[in-house]
């Protein structure tokens, strides 16, 4: 069980992608952290195809940080084929991005986001915020039964 | 507004002297057609009374004539049937020469030439009934002889004769001259209505073309206007097209700005943890500045953002009290309070239409500024109230801080102007110029006065309506000390 990966980081500059994986190895939350660096790569591993075909909807991530500026598909656009899909809608999505523009926040929420957390500048309060997600989502929240919506009669995304 | 009925609402007033004189024609004009028309029936009516005074001239001559033909019928035959034409002429002659008297009544010359035709007939009239005398008392001859005798009849009835004659020649000579002056009286009359309306008419066509000259100009100046109009509609959207660009760039700007300096403080947050112990004193002395760098523009590009986003932003009106949203600013700012001893002094405030969550920030700002700048006071106080001035409602936040010099009160609200040394009050200088954006968006001004070292106190308005005014117009003081 322990390469079961338990957050997909989604975001493309790999420079926060390494802030975030050290805060969160910091505090000692996640170990298997998959990255997809845009929209399409996260969308062919939730949805267990392309170069992650041979992963099944029964291991989905516990959590999912999602940017919002991606290449290819954005974030909101990954979030809705999330929501739409029976198989990904009950995977915890917490959006984690440099706006907190109001309609970008609105959208986020209509969307069916658990959570919308702005990366602060101050690495101090940026460790902070990841060491709280990590801790709340992977520790305190009950995630949903494994496999339990892996059978769901969803038309495929 | 509709500039066409303005401008026709607005008649020059010599038009107005224009028209008033055409009319003025016009009413003269008519005016004088019906005296000309009163004068004609005058006219009409003499006539008819001229030829009724001659035909009754000529019935009294007649009636005479009736008289003597009895009279002389008698003379000859003595018969008492005779006497009967005599006395009915008699009595003609009465009633006609009464009747002649009333009808001339008011011409003083006709009563006159009445005066003098009157004896004449009475004369004949005497001669007619001495001869009839005769005849009764001394017989046919008798009577012969009166009327032989005293046959002075013929020179009575040419007098008679005469008078009537003249009299009706005067009448006619009358008659005529007064015909002659109406004739010309009425061609005079139909020179001036002919001369008179075609004035008018004229004045009227010139009028008219005026007026079609001036609504054409009219007309002309109207589109030239609504030209202007439609280019400065054009310019203004262009120019808030251009302003929301502007905003649009700098938040976009400031936004990606965020990511490299999250990165820069990051990283040299990672280099200070791992390489920390194989740096000597300076090399993490530099590190740490390089840190502090980056979270002072993370600060900057923030509050940059907060500005934007205020100038972006719709207000999103709603009646507000804004004593609860004073309190709960008050509440927000409890952290910035700890450690420190603040006499608040909050007045009531009215009610107001505005935007709540902007005005929260108003005050939010406004008094985290006051904090501010009486930090290095042992007991501060924060003053939180309204009061009028030149009948309009003011908010007002005072201090007893730094203050500031008020040659430099310009400065006050512009972006990343500061009129204290970082060293000092940290600060980005982007507060006052949030506050200034939503009082203005609101339609309201703000103002401040200070002295150095003496305290600021702000000042604002809102162009919003007030909804009521509180209950307590004066400034009551509520006092609260925190002592965190």
């Amino acid at each position: 069980m322990s390469n079961e990966v338990e957050i997909l980081l989604v975001d493309d500059s790999p420079e926060d992608v390494e802030l975030t994986i050290r805060a969160l190895r910091r505090s000692k939350i996640a170990n298997e952290i998959q990255i997809a660096e845009d929209g399409a790569e996260a969308l062919d591993f939730l949805f267990c195809r392309g170069s992650h075909g041979d992963r099944t909807f029964s291991h989905p991530p516990k959590l999912v940080l999602l940017d919002l500026k991606l290449p290819k598909i954005d974030g909101l656009e990954v979030l809705r084929a999330m929501r739409a899909d029976e198989r990904t809608r009950a995977i915890p999505v917490v959006i984690l991005t440099s706006s907190k523009e109001q309609k970008d926040v609105i959208k986020g929420y209509n969307l069916g986001v658990n959570a919308f957390v702005q990366k602060p500048v101050d690495f101090e309060q940026f460790g902070e915020a990841i060491r709280q997600i990590g801790m709340f989502w992977m520790l305190i929240n009950q995630s949903p039964p494994r496999g339990a919506f892996a059978e769901s009669k969803a038309q495929g995304a | 507004m509709n500039n066409r009925a303005i401008l026709l609402g607005t008649m020059t007033s010599s038009s107005k002297a224009i028209a008033a004189c055409a009319l003025l024609i016009v009413v003269c004009i008519g005016a004088l057609s019906f005296w000309s028309e009163v004068r004609n029936e005058d006219d009409r009516e003499w006539v008819t009374h001229t030829l009724l005074v001659v035909e009754k001239l000529q019935a009294i001559r007649i009636d005479i004539t009736q008289s003597e033909t009895g009279q002389r019928g008698y003379l000859l035959t003595g018969r008492e049937e005779y006497l009967e034409p005599y006395q009915a002429g008699l009595d003609l002659v009465r009633r006609d020469m009464q009747v002649l008297r009333d009808m001339t009544s008011d011409n003083p010359r006709e009563q006159k030439a009445i005066l003098r035709l009157g004896p004449l007939i009475a004369a004949r009239l005497a001669e007619l009934s001495g001869g009839i005398e005769a005849r009764k008392e001394s017989g046919l001859l008798a009577g012969v002889e009166a009327v032989a005798y005293g046959n002075t009849g013929g020179k009575w009835m040419g007098r008679i004769g005469a008078e009537i004659g003249e009299m009706s020649e005067t009448e006619r000579r009358l008659l005529n001259s007064r015909l002659d002056a109406a004739t010309a009286s009425t061609r005079k009359m139909k020179v001036v209505i002919v001369c008179g309306n075609a004035l008018a008419i004229l004045i009227l066509l010139v009028k008219g073309f005026v007026i079609q000259r001036e609504t054409g100009r009219r007309n002309l100046a109207e589109q030239k206007l609504k030209h202007a109009n439609d280019r400065l509609e054009r310019s203004t959207a262009e120019l808030s097209e251009t302003n929301i660009e502007l905003e649009s760039f700098a938040y976009s700007v400031a936004h990606d700005l965020r990511a490299p300096l999250r990165h820069i403080a990051g990283f040299s947050n990672v280099l200070a943890e791992d390489y920390g112990p194989q740096l000597d004193g300076e090399g993490r002395r530099c590190l740490g500045k390089l840190a502090d760098g980056a979270q002072k523009m993370g600060r900057l590009v923030d509050d940059l953002l907060s500005l934007s986003k205020v100038g972006r932003q719709e207000l999103s009106l709603g009646a507000v009290l804004l004593d609860s949203l004073l309190r709960q600013a008050v509440e927000e700012l409890a952290p910035e309070c700890s450690g420190r001893e603040i006499q608040w002094r909050i007045g009531d405030l009215f009610s107001a239409e505005c935007d709540p969550g902007l005005m929260k920030q108003v005050f939010v700002n406004l008094m985290s500024n006051a904090i501010k700048y009486t930090g290095k006071r042992k007991h501060a106080v924060i003053e939180v109230g309204q009061t009028m001035l030149n009948g309009e409602r003011v908010v007002f936040v005072r201090d007893n801080g730094a203050g500031f010099e008020m040659q430099y009160v310009g400065k006050l609200f512009g972006v990343f102007q500061r009129l204290h040394k970082a060293g000092d009050f940290e600060g980005t200088g982007v507060g006052l110029a949030i506050v200034q954006r939503i009082i203005r968006k609101h339609g309201g001004r703000i103002w401040a006065e200070a002295e150095l070292d003496r305290g600021a106190t702000f000042f604002f308005t809102l162009g919003t309506p007030e909804i009521s005014p509180a209950s307590e117009p004066n400034f009551t003081i509520k006092q609260e000390v925190m002592h965190v």
